[in-house]
């Protein structure tokens, strides 16, 4: 992303917040050019000493209180403000980020896995959030700088050329340190990521390097890429030390350059004036602050890029301008989100035809080609096939989770143009095959938000054959779920996920393969309760075991992504030898 | 706070192999320091003689010297990092293969409950902290400890009286900026803490998107993202204060202390007691004092966390491995012969007390060279039986023989390297084919692979990938399918050259091309060798001299797998009539 862009998309994050930034703006080029009158004081003291002219000391001591009071109030001010301005900032770039993943097709709402997602929401929004506030201190810079300039030139034209020359010389010698450094910080990064790699492999495979007694070797190679690190490691230090020091060689050999200037003019018959000189140290101080904070901030700007570009790729495809786009942020105190009650169906259900519906997954051959399907009001369909058939990936397409490359969908006869957004409560809800809770109470994870009353909810709970299981927790429903709660089973979680399905009654229930945590028992009790419940609910399913089969109206087999026959599975069982052999085993 | 005594211990035996340069950083440590102090004498001397209107020559050369100490102090202060940094990491790096080297030698009840991002936080993340402390503890400490002193000492030598008040105000400043750094320390915990709760909700989502958005929550977890935000809000603001605190401490202070040095100047210059040189130098000190001071505030916080990073540390290092290793027995070459003898066995550790006995006196006994088929339910206990044959765990009671000889009686380096075992999931490493093969040990020739390529029909197979042995593989099974992660798996064990093979088979479906190489390849690995099959699939089942039928723990039936399958009523013939998934899955 170059320059102009960034600068673009940060101008567009902060014009929200005209009135705060302003303040900012103000503030800290307030903050900034005080030091010079604290020079200032300092030079008139000496003059005071020297010669006994201008104000004398007590009033200097009193001044210098009155700025420390004045700098201390206004840097309260700009604290405050720019840390309230930060995190709004922050907070869009966020929101907008999780608003554009939550309305993406679920199985593909992210490209990257959830680790180095999160990392955006983190490092790249935080890293773009702080470079926004130093432009702040752009401006802070350049007043300080023609403040600065005016003042030392007002009282030595001739020294203030020689002051100011080491500074063309540092803002060279950074621009070239700069990219160096950025080179050993990234070797060092890449050093420390094969480290820590290390260690997780190593830990990951721990049982087989027991077992092959190779914990040596490995120990042998983790010295190895500690040491690649330790050097990495020790050039990023020490050139950090080495631009560090050009900053104070800027102060310590401008300060020597005053010096012999001030002996040259000495001998010229000019005047040495102790003043003087304290306030051109004291700026020469400050000067090299800002300096290294104009080089900080040039380097961080180009980062920036890097971070914008990352956080757009999480946006997938939506313009960059949807990051920084104004939001409404709800931040106040004290403010709650009202549960939302249960959508009711606009028609009732009658039939759900699928033609042609095909779908792979990009960069490879595996996926669904041209799916002809029909469900019919109440009907019990299961979907089953060998591992690698496609039988997930059938259910993704149809309800919108991936996006099909072809196919009509239609319920009740009308085309479902949008899948992702039609195949929601109260059409449809899903179990995937490893559902996912959340660190929440047990009531939340299957409400998500709607309101229902608990007999509703305990109805749901006894659908999915787990009642006694929440029984028996100490907590009940306001059991925590998750890591720092209660951990719950393989089992309890896909009845957890199918109760949190069953809440919602949804015309048509989709399951992908409940069977990989639940014994044949329990899985048998659920199809029952299910089918036997009055307001009979359709139901589409991916299975492989005799429980559902047997219980189907229709089964559908599916190999390498096509359907391979469709018919009960008695029916079946006579014409499919597919079916047989899923039925029976694999057999050579 | 500080446990000193433990920091003094760890320093001492990671610094014992550094002294040569841990002297070379006190000298050069010591000389930056000095020069850093001296210069500002110049200052004075140039003002004293400029404002008795010295001649210029005699001022020209003390402007030079000035110019030359400041870059020679900068040059040693760069050195200065580059010792101390190679002593900090040399050191850490010691550290890190120690305890990296210890806990994977800890048994696989301590692995199955410490993650391996856990281990990455506790292996590099503590040692880390303590590193930034190893190194810079020497820079900013004891450097700026020197630098402070120094400075007061020079200070005194001006004036008794100055050196007096600013030897208080800077013990005064410390005290005053400490006391706020804890308090601002423990805001700055809240406020990690509520960052990670909404990063860890955040985290959540992220994984489970398909989830919330199939069944239309959505919108109620967005109301949950902002709710996150909406209480994060005031734990930053007050992050914030406290930084704004320590900037407004430090303001205060100096202004105070350059009004106390006004104030002292004026006085002492009036009475004739100093120049105005020294009042310059005086000015000049008291701004130094800044740096050494802060530097010293900041290091008591890395202090603190370099003090819990002790302590875990040391703890880690204090777990034992509930195995031991106290036999000296070696087992011979050639196919061993292994019994188990009424062995029962719980995976109770102490820490999950729901943890339930897994085998019941189990007893079977397979001569040297058989393939037994190992068949039952996920949970009956197939697993296990291969944990404690590899002695990944002990039995609570009853005996493993392997070759006549308690499991326990043998050597583990040795037995591990006579009973090999092949899960059905091959965790790879981020490296060359070769590196996965050999456990990244240099000393195994590539034709000592390439042999053990050969005898299981493999050598075409590698061959054809785009590098050979040099190939890079992904980290997890990423780029091979879970048959081909156990193809190379296989051949690790090959290398081995074990008496006693076991195999957990991958229950995918794999593609015919890989099934009919691991075929190949399981006939050469079981060669003259005993062996274990946890079996999903007929195919192998049909391989096995014996066949082993496990039901929650119980051996429900062990015997020849020709007889067996001759009687119909055997539990084998019942189970190859219902047909192998139901039951296998």
């Amino acid at each position: 992303m170059n320059d102009t862009t960034t600068l673009r998309l940060m101008v567009k994050l902060v014009r929200q917040y005209p009135l705060r930034y302003a303040v900012n703006v103000v503030t800290w080029t307030v903050l900034w050019t005080l030091p010079i009158l604290a020079a200032l004081i300092a030079r008139a003291y000496f003059n005071r000493l020297e010669s006994e002219v201008g104000l004398n000391v007590p009033t200097l001591m009193g001044l210098m209180g009155g700025y420390a009071i004045f700098r201390l109030a206004v840097m309260f001010v700009g604290m405050y403000n720019d840390v309230a301005l930060m995190f709004r900032l922050g907070a869009t770039m966020r929101q907008n980020m999780f608003t554009r993943i939550l309305s993406l097709p679920g199985a593909q709402a992210i490209d990257e896995s959830p680790g180095e997602a999160l990392s955006r929401f983190r490092e790249d929004v935080e890293h773009v959030e702080e470079t926004t506030s130093w432009t702040v201190d752009m401006f802070g810079s350049l007043a300080f700088t023609l403040v600065g300039v005016a003042v030392l030139w007002f009282v030595n034209a001739q020294l203030t050329v020689f002051v100011f020359l080491p500074f063309f010389l540092v803002v060279f010698l950074t621009e070239r340190t700069g990219t160096r450094i950025r080179r050993y910080r990234e070797q060092a990064r890449v050093a420390t990521g094969q480290v820590t790699e290390a260690i997780g492999e190593m830990f990951g495979s721990v049982q087989a390097i027991k077992v092959a007694d190779a914990e040596a070797p490995m120990i042998r190679h983790f010295e190895r890429l500690n040491d690649v690190r330790r050097r990495a490691m020790v050039k990023d230090r020490v050139f950090t030390a080495l631009l560090e020091s050009i900053y104070w060689n800027v102060v310590h050999v401008g300060t020597g350059l005053v010096l012999l200037v001030a002996a040259i003019q000495l001998s010229g018959g000019a005047d040495f004036n102790v003043g003087d000189f304290a306030l051109f140290v004291a700026v020469l101080m400050e000067s090299a602050e800002v300096i290294h904070h104009v080089g900080m901030f040039v380097a961080r700007f180009k980062q920036s890029g890097v971070s914008f570009e990352r956080m757009v790729g999480l946006l997938r495809g939506a313009p960059a301008e949807e990051l920084v786009a104004p939001v409404e942020l709800r931040l106040e105190a004290g403010r709650t989100d009202a549960p939302v009650p249960r959508a009711a169906p606009d028609a009732d259900f009658d039939r759900l035809q699928v033609r042609g519906l095909t779908y792979t997954y990009p960069g490879t051959s595996n996926g669904v080609t041209d799916i002809d399907l029909d469900i019919q009001a109440g009907s019990f369909t299961v979907i089953t096939g060998r591992v690698g058939s496609g039988k997930t990936t059938l259910l993704r397409a149809l309800l919108g989770l991936v996006t099909p490359e072809a196919g009509d969908i239609r319920w009740n006869g009308d085309v479902v143009d949008d899948p992702a957004a039609f195949f929601v409560p109260p059409h449809s809800a899903y179990t995937p095959q490893v559902p996912r809770l959340f660190s929440m109470s047990l009531r939340d994870n299957l409400l998500l938000g709607l309101a229902v009353d608990d007999g509703e909810l305990w109805d749901a709970i006894e659908g999915a054959v787990m009642t006694p299981d929440v029984r028996a927790m100490s907590a009940g429903l306001e059991t925590q779920v998750g890591p720092l709660g209660v951990r719950l089973s393989g089992g309890q979680v896909q009845r957890t996920a199918t109760a949190r399905m069953l809440v919602r009654r949804p015309q048509l229930l989709v399951f992908d393969d409940v069977s990989s945590a639940l014994d044949v028992v329990t899985e048998a009790r659920l199809w029952d309760r299910l089918l036997r419940s009055n307001d009979r609910a359709t139901s589409l399913v991916v299975s492989h075991r005799h429980p559902a089969l047997q219980r189907a109206d229709q089964v559908i087999v599916l190999a390498d992504g096509a359907v391979a026959a469709v018919g009960t599975a008695k029916e079946l069982l006579e014409t499919s030898e597919e079916f047989r052999m899923l039925w029976f085993g694999e057999t050579e | 706070m500080i446990p000193i005594r433990a920091y003094l211990e760890l320093l001492s035996r990671y610094l014992r192999n550094q002294q040569v340069r841990v002297a070379a950083l006190a000298v050069v440590l010591i000389g930056s320091i000095g020069l850093q102090v001296a210069n500002p004498q110049i200052v004075k001397v140039f003002i004293d003689r400029a404002v008795e209107g010295a001649e210029a020559t005699s001022l020209t050369p003390l402007a030079v010297a000035f110019i030359v100490i400041a870059i020679v102090q900068q040059g040693l202060a760069v050195l200065a990092t580059w010792v101390a940094e190679n002593v900090g990491w040399s050191a850490t790096n010691e550290l890190r293969r120690d305890l990296a080297d210890h806990c994977l030698r800890l048994d696989m009840g301590f692995h199955k409950a410490h993650s391996p991002g856990e281990m990455i936080e506790r292996i590099d993340g503590d040692v880390t902290a303590l590193s930034n402390f190893f190194s810079q503890f020497s820079i900013h400490v004891i450097g700026n400890a020197l630098l402070l002193v120094g400075i007061l000492l020079l200070l005194w030598r001006e004036n008794a009286w100055i050196g007096l008040a600013l030897t208080l105000f800077a013990a005064v400043a410390l005290v005053v900026m400490v006391g706020i750094q804890t308090v601002a320390t423990e805001w700055w915990v809240s406020v990690r803490a509520v960052r990670a709760q909404f990063f860890g909700f955040l985290g959540e989502q992220l994984g489970g998107t398909e989830d919330v958005r199939a069944n239309g929550a959505d919108g109620f977890m967005l109301h949950r993202f902002t709710g996150y935000l909406r209480r994060w809000l005031p734990f930053e603001l007050r992050g914030r204060w406290a930084w704004s605190m320590l900037w407004g401490t430090n303001i205060l202070l100096f202004s105070g202390v350059t009004i106390l040095v006004f104030w002292l100047g004026d006085r002492f210059l009036g009475d004739g007691t100093i120049t105005l040189g020294s009042v310059y130098l005086v000015f000049h000190y008291a701004g130094m004092l800044h740096t050494p001071l802060e530097r010293i505030r900041g290091q008591m916080e890395d202090f603190q966390k370099a003090g819990a990073g002790i302590e875990r540390v040391r703890r880690l290092f204090g777990i034992e491995t509930a195995l031991t290793d106290s036999g000296g027995v070696k087992l011979p070459a050639g196919p061993l012969r292994v019994e188990f003898d009424s062995v029962e066995f719980s995976y109770d550790d102490g820490a999950d007390a729901t943890a339930e006995r897994v085998l019941h006196s189990v007893s079977f006994e397979v001569a040297p060279g058989h393939v037994v088929g190992v068949l039952g339910r996920t949970g009956s206990g197939k697993t296990t039986i291969a944990r404690l044959l590899a002695r990944l765990y002990d039995a609570d009671s009853g005996t493993v023989r392997i070759d006549g000889v308690p499991a326990a009686d043998v050597l583990v380096a040795n037995l591990r390297r006579r009973v090999a075992m092949v899960t059905q999931d091959v965790q790879l490493f981020r490296a060359s084919v070769r590196d996965n093969l050999t456990f990244f040990d240099e000393s195994v020739p590539d034709e000592a692979i390439w042999h053990a390529l050969d005898q299981l029909g493999l050598a075409d197979w590698v061959r054809s990938m785009p590098d050979g042995l040099d190939t890079k593989l992904q980290s997890g099974s990423g780029g091979l399918s879970a048959g081909e992660a156990q193809l190379l798996a296989f051949t690790r064990v090959f290398l081995e050259d074990p008496g006693v093979v076991i195999l957990d088979e991958a229950s995918s479906r794999l593609d015919p091309a890989t099934e009919e190489l691991l075929e190949a390849a399981i006939t050469g690995l079981l060669r003259n060798r005993t062996g274990f099959i946890i079996a999903h699939r007929l195919a192998t089942v049909e391989r096995a001299d014996d066949v082993l039928i496990l039901e929650a723990g119980r051996v429900v039936e062990f015997g020849d797998r020709a007889r067996l399958a001759a009687d119909e009523t055997s539990q084998l013939s019942q189970l190859l009539l219902a047909g192998m998934e139901e039951v296998l899955r």
